[in-house]
C-alpha cells in the first residue's frame, strides 16, 4: 500500500480557507446592504478606506472584483464588453473588466458589483484608476472622488505631505456632503486600532515565510490577502487572520511546508495571473519551487498608530510600492530576497498594469547583481488570457530552474 | 563492451536534430529533418536514424531539448533549449562567453558561465522579426530561394535601410523599395543588417562579452553573421555543428 507521504498532494490547502470564504461571503452581503441603503462607495486598492469605513459607509473593491473575473476565467468575454464600448486592448484588464461589468453586470460573474453611491480614487497605485472611474460615473452617476498622491522618489517634501493631507481632509468634507454626515474621532481611532492588528497578524504571517519550509506559498498569500486589502478596519476580520496565524505557526511547529517537498525558494514580483494561479504555482510545486515571498501581498503593510492618525495615512498611503522609485522596488525586492532566503525570482511583466511592470527589465538586472540570484522575466496578464502563452512562460521559468540546479 | 554513448533530440519549431556522441564528447552520428506536423514522428524518425548511422541500438537514455521537448515520447528527460545550447557550444568552445541561437521561428541569446551552465539569457519566441521566418518571409518578396538570399546580399556595396522591426510591415517596405529600383542585392543586404540589428539589441540586455559564438540555422548565413559581428562590434564563430548544438547539449547531459 502507497504510503500516507506519497499520497500527499505536493500541495497543502489551509484549513482556514473555510473561514476565509466565510468572511469574504460576510463582505459581499454587506456591500450588497450599504448599497441598498444607499451607502455604498467603490474604492481603489491603496485607498485610506479608514475615512470612508468610520464614515459608516460600505465598501466594494473593483479590483477584487475584476480579480474574480480572472480567476473565473470570462476575462476575455468581460474585458471584451469594453472593448465593444471603444476601449482599447491596450487598457489595464482590471479597468477594462471593471467598466465592461458594469455595463453589462447581468453577463459578469456574480451580477456585477453593487451599485455605488461614490467613487473614490487614490492614484497612488497609478494614474489609470481615475480614468476608469470616470468610465463608471458615466454609467452608474456616482461621483468620483481623487485622493491626489505625488509619486515619492527619495524623501517626501513636506509640501506633499501637507498636500495629501489636505487631500484627506476634502475627502472628510466630501463624504460629509453626500452623505449628510461627519467623521468622528472615536470611530476613527477605533477603525484604525483595527486595521493596525489585521495588518500586524497578516505582516506575522508572512515574515513566518522566512522559514524553511516555507509554510505559506504564493497563491495561498494571494486569497489570504483579500479582507486585508478590503476590509481592513473592520474587528470580524481579526478572527480570520488569527487562524491563519494559529495554522501557520502549527505548520512552522511541525516542520509542514506549504508544499510537500521544498527544493527552491524563489520570490514572485507582480500579480499573478488569476485565471491560472491555481495551476501555475501547484504545477510548480509539484517541482518542489515554493515562492515564499512576493512584492504584491507585501504592499498592506505599516500601522496606523500614533497620535495623529491623518498623518500616518499620508505616510502610509503615500509610500505604497507602487507610488515609489525604481530604487524603492529594487531595494524592497532585494531585502526579501535577502531575508526570506531566496533562489531566484520571478518576474511577471504584466501587459495591463504598466505601472508596475515599468522598469522591469533594468530591476532584474540591478536585483541580480545585488543579491547574486537569478532572475527571469516572463510576459503576460493578470486577467486576460489572451495574454498568456503557456508554454512559452515554461521554458524561461524551467531554465531559471535549470541555472538554479 | 560495448561503448558508452549519449544521445540528444533537439525538437526545433522548423527542424528536429538528434547526435549520438561518445563519452570523450565526439559526435558519432547525426541527422535533422523537417519537425512537420508531429514532433513526435520527427523525433522518432531522426532517432532510427542516428541509431542506424551510429550502427547499433543503445539503451542509453534520451534527452530532448527545443520547444517540442515536453511533447516527445522517446524522451526520458528534458531539458530547455537554453540549458543545452549552452552546454552544447561550451564543449565546442570552452571559452564562449555568448551565445546567440537563431532558428526557424525565434532566437536568443545566452550568457554562458562557468562549466557551461547559463547564467542569463533573452528569449524572443513572440515575434517572428529576428527569426529564420523573417529571411524566409523576405526571400518569398525578393523572390531568391533562400539559400541565395545571403549570398545575394553579400554582394551589396550599399544597404538599404529597412526600418521596420515588424516582418509584416518590413514586408511592405521591401515590396515599395523594389518599385522605387533599388537593386536585389542592396535590398538583401538591409533585410540582413535590420536583423542583426534587432538580434545585437536583444543580446545587449544579457551583456556582450567575448567570445561570441553564432548557433542555430540562420548561423549558416554568412551575411547575417557578417552584420551581426558589426552590430555587436565583435567577432563571431560559427561552430561547423551550427545546427547541432543544442542536441549536442542534451546528448552531454545523456551521457552523464
Ligand atoms: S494599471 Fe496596475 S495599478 Fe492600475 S488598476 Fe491596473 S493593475 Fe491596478
Amino acid at each position: 500500500m502507497a504510503s500516507n507521504e506519497s499520497k500527499e498532494r505536493a500541495y497543502r490547502k489551509l484549513e482556514s480557507s473555510s473561514l476565509l470564504q466565510q468572511t469574504m461571503f460576510r463582505y459581499m452581503l454587506e456591500a450588497q446592504a450599504a448599497s441598498e441603503e444607499g451607502k455604498l462607495a467603490w474604492v481603489t486598492s491603496g485607498f485610506p478606506v479608514e475615512i470612508p469605513l468610520a464614515m459608516n459607509l460600505g465598501v466594494s473593491y473593483p479590483e477584487q472584483y475584476t480579480a474574480v473575473v480572472g480567476s473565473q476565467k470570462v476575462g476575455p468575454e468581460v474585458c471584451g464588453f469594453a472593448e465593444e464600448l471603444g476601449y482599447s486592448q491596450e487598457l489595464c484588464s482590471y479597468a477594462r473588466a471593471g467598466i465592461g461589468s458594469t455595463d453589462r453586470p447581468d453577463d459578469s460573474p456574480l451580477g456585477g458589483l453593487p451599485e455605488p453611491q461614490v467613487l473614490l480614487a487614490c492614484n497612488n497605485i497609478c494614474g489609470t484608476v481615475l480614468r476608469w472611474y470616470e468610465a463608471v460615473s458615466k454609467l452608474t452617476g456616482a461621483p468620483v472622488f481623487l485622493l491626489d498622491t505625488p509619486p515619492v522618489q527619495r524623501r517626501q517634501p513636506s509640501h506633499h505631505r501637507e498636500y495629501v493631507r489636505t487631500g484627506l481632509e476634502e475627502l472628510i468634507d466630501f463624504l460629509g456632503e453626500e452623505f449628510d454626515t461627519s467623521l468622528e474621532e472615536d470611530k476613527l481611532q477605533e477603525v484604525a486600532s483595527n486595521s493596525t492588528k489585521a495588518i500586524d497578524l497578516w505582516t506575522k504571517s508572512l515574515e513566518a515565510c522566512k522559514h524553511k519550509p516555507s509554510p505559506l506559498n504564493c497563491a495561498d498569500r494571494f486569497l489570504a490577502m483579500a479582507p486585508v486589502v478590503s476590509m481592513r478596519g473592520k474587528e470580524h476580520i481579526l478572527e480570520y487572520y488569527e487562524a491563519l496565524l494559529n495554522e501557520v505557526e502549527g505548520r512552522i511547529q511541525q516542520g509542514m511546508g506549504a508544499i510537500r517537498d521544498e527544493k527552491i525558494r524563489l520570490l514572485w514580483d507582480n500579480i499573478p495571473p488569476w485565471f491560472s494561479i491555481y495551476k501555475f504555482f501547484n504545477g510548480l510545486a509539484k517541482r518542489g519551487v515554493v515562492f515564499p515571498a512576493d512584492t504584491y501581498t507585501h504592499a498592506w503593510t505599516g500601522s496606523l498608530e500614533g497620535e495623529d492618525i491623518l498623518n500616518r495615512m499620508v505616510d502610509i498611503y503615500s509610500n505604497v510600492y507602487l507610488n515609489r522609485g525604481l530604487r524603492a522596488k529594487v531595494d524592497k525586492m532585494a531585502g526579501l530576497i535577502e531575508e526570506y532566503h531566496l533562489d531566484g525570482f520571478v518576474m511577471f511583466s504584466v501587459r495591463s498594469c504598466k505601472r508596475y511592470s515599468l522598469g522591469q527589465l533594468v530591476s532584474k538586472d540591478l536585483v541580480t547583481e545585488r543579491t547574486g540570484v537569478p532572475g527571469v522575466v516572463i510576459e503576460g496578464d493578470m486577467v486576460d488570457s489572451r495574454l498568456f502563452n503557456e508554454a512559452q512562460i515554461e521554458t524561461r521559468i524551467d531554465a531559471l530552474i535549470e541555472m538554479i540546479e | 563492451m560495448r561503448e558508452k554513448v549519449g544521445i540528444g533530440i533537439d525538437v526545433g519549431s522548423t527542424t528536429t536534430k538528434g547526435v549520438v556522441i561518445n563519452s570523450a564528447g565526439q559526435i558519432l552520428a547525426s541527422s535533422i529533418r523537417p519537425t512537420g506536423a508531429s514532433a513526435n514522428d520527427a523525433a522518432k524518425a531522426v532517432l532510427d536514424e542516428i541509431e542506424e548511422a551510429h550502427g547499433e541500438a543503445t539503451e542509453q537514455p534520451v534527452v530532448s531539448t527545443g520547444y517540442g521537448r515536453k511533447l516527445i515520447s522517446i524522451a526520458d528527460r528534458e531539458v530547455t533549449e537554453i540549458t543545452c545550447h549552452s552546454l552544447g557550444v561550451h564543449h565546442i568552445f570552452p571559452d564562449v562567453q555568448l551565445v546567440i541561437d537563431v532558428g526557424g521561428q525565434d532566437s536568443k541569446a545566452i550568457r554562458v558561465g562557468s562549466e557551461g551552465r547559463p547564467t542569463d539569457f533573452e528569449l524572443n519566441d513572440k515575434c517572428s522579426a529576428g527569426t529564420g521566418r523573417f529571411l524566409e518571409v523576405m526571400a518569398r518578396v525578393l523572390d531568391v530561394p533562400i539559400e541565395g538570399l545571403g549570398p545575394l546580399a553579400l554582394q551589396s556595396q550599399n544597404p538599404c535601410s529597412i526600418s521596420s522591426t515588424c516582418t509584416v510591415f518590413a514586408e511592405s517596405e521591401v515590396i515599395s523599395q523594389i518599385s522605387s529600383g533599388e537593386s536585389p542585392e542592396d535590398i538583401a543586404a538591409g533585410i540582413h543588417q535590420s536583423m542583426a540589428g534587432k538580434i545585437a539589441s536583444m543580446s545587449k540586455r544579457v551583456g556582450i562579452a567575448a567570445p561570441v559564438v553564432a548557433t542555430g540555422g540562420v548561423a549558416l548565413n554568412q551575411a547575417f553573421v557578417e552584420y551581426l559581428g558589426k552590430s555587436l562590434g565583435e567577432d563571431i564563430s560559427v561552430p561547423q555543428e551550427a545546427q547541432f548544438t543544442g542536441a549536442l547539449g542534451a546528448a552531454l547531459l545523456s551521457i552523464q
